[in-house]
C-alpha cells in the first residue's frame, strides 16, 4: 500500500472515530441522568399519591 | 426497538465496518497522486450522505409531525438531526484533514465548504432552539418550522458543485455523472461504507428516539407530580 | 383583496407604533453608525482597502442593526396579551407576518438611507453612481433580511434568550443573501459596473425571496396559530 501522507490519512481516520464515540459517550451520560432522573420523578409521584389518598 | 434488536443491529454495523475497512487498505489499488490520504473519502463522503439522509428524514418528520400532530415524529425528528450533526461534525473534520494535504490549507470559504459550514451551523442552532423551549407542543411546532426552512441549506449544499465553480472536487460518482468518472471498486466502497454506517446511524438513532420518549415521560410525571 | 389589506393595516399598526416611540429605530440607527465611526478606527482604511470591503462592512452594520429592530417586531406583541389577540383576529396568520414584515423592511431601509450618506461621509465614497441598481439591492436583499427575521422573530417571541437566540438562528439562514449583497454592493458602491458573471447573485437574491417568502408565508400560520 502506498504510504504516502500516512500520517494524516491516520489522523483523519482517528477523528472520525474520536467524534464518533465522543457522541456515543454523550448518549450514554444522557441515558444514565434521564434513568436517575426518571427513577427520582417516580418516587416523587409516589409519595405525592400516598400523601394525597 | 427492542434492546436485542438493536444489540444486533449494532453488531451487524460493526462487522461490516470492519470488512469495509479490511477492503479499504488491503483491497483496493492505490490512487495514483494522493497516496494514502485518499482513503479518508470512504469516510468524508459516507459521512455526508448519512448526515443528508438524516436531515432528509427530520424534515419529512417536521412536515408530518406538523400534518398529523403525532409527538413520535418530534422524536424522529429531534434524533436524526443530533445523529446527523455528529456525522456533519466528522465530515467537515475528515474533509479538512484531507485538504491540509491535498490543498496545503485547512479550509478555504468555497462555496461547497461555506454552505456545508452553514448547514451545521443552522442545525446546531434547531438543537439550541428546543433546548430553550419549555412546552413540548410548542417546542414540537417550532422546531419543525424551523427544521424545515433548515432543509433548504441542505439542498443547496448538495448541488452547490453543480451550481458554481468550487475547489471542493466536482462530481464523479455514477449517478451524478453517468458513470466513467472513478474507479469502480472505489465508487463501490463508498457505498459500501455509506450502507455501514447509515446501519450504525439507525442504531444510534433508535437509541436516541428511546431517550426522547424517557425524556418525555420524566416530564409529563413531574407536572403531574406538581399537580396532585 | 382581504389578505393585503390586513397586511397593510398590520404594518400601519407597526410602523405607527414604532415612529411615535422611536426606539429601535434609534436604537438601530445609533449602532450603525457607531460601528461605522469605530471601523474607521479598527482599520484605518485606505481608499482601495475601503472599496474593497465597502459591501461587506455596509451589510453586517445592516444586519447587525436589523436585528435589534426584528427582535422588537414580534416581541412588542407579548405585553397584555396583544399577540393572542391579533391571532385570535381575523387577520390571518399570513397577512399578520406579512404585515410585520412590511413594517421591519421600511424601518431597516430607513436605517439604511440615514447609514449610506454617514457612509459616504467618513470613507469617501460616492456611494450614488449607480442609483437605480444599487436601490434595486437595498430592496431585495433587506427583503430577504426581513423575512428570515420576521419568521424566526415569531418563532422565538416567547423564549427567555430571545435576544440571544433570534441572532444566531437568523444570521446562518441569511448567508446567501447577505453574500449576494455585499459582493454587489461593494462593486455598485465602489462606482463599478457589475460584471457579466456577477448579475447571477441578483438572481441569487431573488430567488431566496421568492423561496424564503413563500415559505414563511406558508408555515408562519403554524407557528402562530398552532
Amino acid at each position: 500500500m502506498d504510504a504516502r501522507n500516512f500520517t494524516y490519512m491516520f489522523y483523519g481516520f482517528a477523528a472520525a472515530w474520536a467524534i464518533l464515540a465522543l457522541y456515543v459517550l454523550t448518549l450514554v451520560a444522557r441515558e444514565r441522568r434521564l434513568r436517575k432522573e426518571l427513577d427520582t420523578v417516580r418516587r416523587m409521584v409516589e409519595q405525592r399519591e400516598s400523601k394525597a389518598t | 426497538m427492542r434492546e436485542k434488536t438493536l444489540f444486533a443491529l449494532g453488531v451487524l454495523a460493526a462487522i461490516w465496518l470492519v470488512r469495509n475497512l479490511y477492503v479499504m487498505f488491503l483491497g483496493l489499488p492505490d490512487e495514483a497522486d494522493q497516496g494514502a490520504i485518499y482513503r479518508i473519502l470512504f469516510f468524508h463522503v459516507p459521512s455526508w450522505f448519512v448526515c443528508f439522509t438524516g436531515y432528509f428524514l427530520a424534515g419529512a418528520a417536521s412536515v408530518l409531525y406538523l400534518a398529523r400532530k403525532n409527538p413520535v415524529y418530534d422524536v424522529l425528528a429531534v434524533s436524526t438531526v443530533e445523529v446527523g450533526l455528529a456525522f456533519t461534525l466528522i465530515g467537515l473534520a475528515t474533509g479538512s484533514i484531507w485538504a491540509r494535504i491535498i490543498w496545503g490549507i485547512w479550509w478555504t470559504w468555497d462555496a461547497r465548504l461555506t454552505w456545508a459550514l452553514i448547514t451545521c451551523l443552522i442545525y446546531a442552532g434547531y438543537l439550541m432552539l428546543r433546548n430553550a423551549i419549555d412546552d413540548p407542543t410548542t417546542r414540537a411546532k417550532n422546531s419543525a418550522v424551523l427544521c424545515i426552512f433548515a432543509f433548504t441549506s441542505v439542498v443547496i449544499t448538495y448541488k452547490a458543485i453543480d451550481w458554481w465553480r468550487t475547489q471542493h472536487p466536482g462530481a464523479v460518482l455514477s449517478f451524478r455523472t453517468g458513470g466513467g468518472a472513478m474507479d469502480p471498486g472505489m465508487e463501490s466502497m463508498l457505498y459500501q461504507n455509506f450502507g455501514a454506517l447509515l446501519l450504525l446511524a439507525a442504531v444510534l438513532v433508535a437509541v436516541r428516539m428511546r431517550q426522547e420518549q424517557m425524556r418525555r415521560e420524566v416530564e409529563s410525571m413531574r407536572r403531574y407530580a406538581h399537580a396532585i | 383583496m382581504h389578505f393585503l389589506r390586513s397586511s397593510l393595516i398590520v404594518a400601519g399598526k407597526d410602523l405607527r407604533s414604532e415612529l411615535r416611540t422611536k426606539e429601535s429605530l434609534n436604537a438601530a440607527i445609533s449602532f450603525a453608525i457607531v460601528i461605522l465611526v469605530l471601523f474607521s478606527f479598527a482599520v484605518d482604511p485606505s481608499a482601495e482597502q475601503t472599496r474593497e470591503i465597502a459591501g461587506g462592512l455596509l451589510w453586517l452594520v445592516f444586519a447587525f442593526a436589523g436585528a435589534l429592530i426584528l427582535n422588537r417586531s414580534f416581541a412588542r406583541e407579548t405585553a397584555n396579551d396583544c399577540l393572542d389577540v391579533l391571532v385570535a383576529s381575523p387577520v390571518s396568520g399570513a397577512a399578520l407576518f406579512f404585515g410585520k414584515a412590511l413594517a421591519n423592511w421600511s424601518l431597516l431601509i430607513i436605517v439604511e438611507l440615514v447609514s449610506l450618506p454617514v457612509f459616504g461621509l467618513l470613507y469617501n465614497m460616492n456611494w450614488a453612481r449607480s442609483p437605480l441598481l444599487l436601490a434595486a439591492v437595498l430592496v431585495l436583499a433587506t427583503w430577504a433580511v426581513t423575512v428570515i427575521g420576521t419568521v424566526f422573530s415569531a418563532l422565538t417571541v416567547n423564549l427567555r434568550l430571545r435576544e440571544l437566540m433570534l441572532p444566531v438562528l437568523i444570521y446562518p439562514m441569511m448567508i446567501p443573501a447577505l453574500m449576494a449583497a455585499m459582493r454587489l454592493t461593494t462593486l455598485l458602491v465602489g462606482g463599478e459596473a457589475v460584471p457579466a458573471e456577477d448579475w447571477i447573485w441578483f438572481r441569487l437574491l431573488i430567488g431566496f425571496d421568492i423561496i424564503f417568502t413563500s415559505l414563511a408565508l406558508a408555515l408562519v400560520e403554524v407557528v402562530l396559530v398552532g
